[in-house]
């Protein structure tokens, strides 16, 4: 399959007083339109990852609200929710669309306005993408669920909170040089593990930040793309999602490891890929146990092996493949709906070799984004790459 | 699970105890007590089970960020525990200091009130204390029953 990536857009990342939910969609629609060269009359079809707009802001039907503020009337819109795969499942729904045939060009986009509420309030509203009834308001929170894994996997693994605080360093080496970042400094091991406790044993500089932000893609049918050799010629090569359980009762490291391995495997040979072709990945990481996690699951390490990376250099931007040179979600942030087109996004960027020049790889042919959601509910995972001629 | 006083009108005084669902065409036990489909064979027949309420603590966490609903609770502790039927429940666990708390530990269910409703409704749910009788550990024995 090929789908192809005629534009891309995004807002930066970051806490946006300036800037409401409509505003985001509008910037990175215009963006994203305006890259690709199409007028919103060209749109045929608008899929909006928004996971919490009831919440934060109080609205619902945005999808409806951007079509209208985007020009995009009377083109079919529509909002699409998966937890924190929200953006990704938009992504997905915009390629099969293309893919069906009933649509030649239209907008994908994820944006998330985070930052009206206090970090309680918005605690407790991302806590409903788990079961609220049973689990989770006993007390559970998102990052007190991931903190039960991490401890779990440094008990399975063999692997120490120093170990996997190089997760952090790494992702803040990158985060530092992403102008689009929402924490831009670097950070040594010690001071991640100086960092304030935020639900033990993740500190704070293994916690992503609440950020609001938008970012979209124009999708279109192969030939639309082919036929103008001038653009940047990247291609959706793969899509493929998955589920698994919604309760962190049931979320073994196997589960975990699963839950995006299955639909990575799909996804290789959708693409006649295999994980040594990557040259870059965004990999999920909106808490650093999730980056070793994911790396194993696309299968650039072993099982229990995956935190290695970051310490030995194989997932810095020389190593054998480049993981979340974005600074990924711990320095990006996580705006929810628009995590997923975020990673889109940069590995488009990288691909077309124009991401910021400190965290571009050279020579980036293919890379891959695994997005997760839930307890351990959502998987997604894209593949893109460069087909020239 | 936590419980309000209206909720406890639908659902009845069996909800204040600990259940799991037990699959009648598996035997596997699910946690909590709302199971429709069985995950791994996928049989629509569950059953409740009232567990028994004690187990091991396996695994936990403390939080220092709580929901709305727990605010000027923290830190508080949150554990995943290992219920002597074998399911895995995540629940706080009280009466102990963070910085007390060790993997491995006998634990009960008490039931405890859990948050204020917005409406000022109080809900109740289990909570785990330390177990001041813990049974003595005989070979087999609690193997035996997380096997089932």
């Amino acid at each position: 399959m090929r789908v192809g990536v005629l534009g891309i857009g995004k807002t930066p990342h970051k806490i946006q007083h300036d800037k409401s939910l409509r505003d985001l969609i509008v910037d990175a629609g215009r963006l994203a339109m305006d890259d690709a060269g199409v007028q919103p009359t060209d749109i045929q079809g608008y899929y909006l990852g928004n996971a919490g707009c009831t919440g934060f802001t109080f609205e619902n039907s945005v999808a409806l609200m951007g079509a209208d503020h985007l020009g995009l009337t009377p083109a079919p819109a529509v909002r699409v929710e998966a937890a924190c795969g929200t953006g990704a499942w938009a992504l997905h729904l915009g390629v099969v669309a293309i893919l069906s045939g009933l649509y030649d060009t239209v907008l994908v986009m994820g944006a998330e306005k985070m930052n009206d509420l206090a970090t309680v309030e918005g605690t407790s509203i991302i806590a409903q993408a788990a079961d609220s009834k049973e689990e989770y308001f006993s007390g559970l929170t998102f990052p007190s669920g991931v903190a039960l894994t991490a401890r779990k996997y440094m008990q399975v693994y063999g692997c120490t909170e120093e170990d996997l605080a190089h997760v952090s360093v790494k992702n803040h080496h990158y985060g530092a040089r992403n102008p689009y970042a929402h924490l831009r400094f670097e950070c040594t091991v010690e001071e991640v593990m100086r960092s304030a406790k935020v639900a033990d044993p993740l500190k704070l500089y293994e916690v992503c930040p609440m950020t609001d932000a938008g970012s979209a893609l124009v999708l279109c049918r192969e030939e639309i793309l082919r036929d103008q050799p001038d653009k940047p010629q990247v291609y959706v090569t793969a899509t493929s999602m998955g589920s698994g359980t919604w309760y962190a009762a049931s979320d073994t490291l196997d589960d975990a490891y699963d839950l995006l391995h299955k639909p990575a495997q799909k996804a290789y040979a959708m693409a006649g890929l295999t994980p040594d072709d990557m040259d870059v990945a965004e990999i999920y990481n909106s808490f650093a146990i999730q980056e070793p996690l994911g790396i194993e699951s696309l299968g650039f390490a072993k099982q229990g092996d995956g935190w290695k990376g970051a310490a030995d250099g194989s997932t810095w931007i020389d190593g054998k493949v480049g993981v979340n040179l974005s600074g990924g979600l711990l320095c990006k942030g996580h705006p929810l709906g628009a995590t997923g087109t975020s990673q889109a996004v940069d590995v488009v960027e990288q691909l077309r070799g124009t991401a910021p020049k400190d965290i571009q790889r050279k020579d980036v042919e293919a890379g891959i984004s695994a997005c997760r959601g839930g307890p351990g509910a959502v998987a997604a995972i894209h593949i893109y790459q460069r087909l020239e001629g | 699970m936590t419980v309000s006083a209206i909720e406890f009108s639908r659902l009845g005084p069996p909800k204040l105890h600990l259940y799991a669902m037990r699959c009648t065409a598996c035997k596997t036990l699910h946690p909590w007590w709302e199971r429709y489909t069985c995950g791994v064979c996928r049989s629509r027949e569950l059953v409740e089970e009232r567990l028994a309420g004690t187990g091991e603590l396996s695994n936990y966490t403390v939080v220092y960020y709580p929901p709305r609903d727990f605010l000027g609770q923290e830190p508080y502790v949150v554990g995943h525990i290992t219920m002597d039927e074998g399911v895995l429940m995540p629940a706080p666990v009280v009466g102990v200091a963070p910085e007390d708390v060790e993997v491995g530990t006998r634990v009960k269910a008490v039931l405890r009130r859990m948050k204020l409703g917005h409406e000022g409704d109080i809900y109740y749910s289990q909570k785990f204390v330390v177990d001041p009788n813990p049974p003595k550990r005989t070979a087999g024995g609690r193997k035996a029953a997380a096997k089932k």
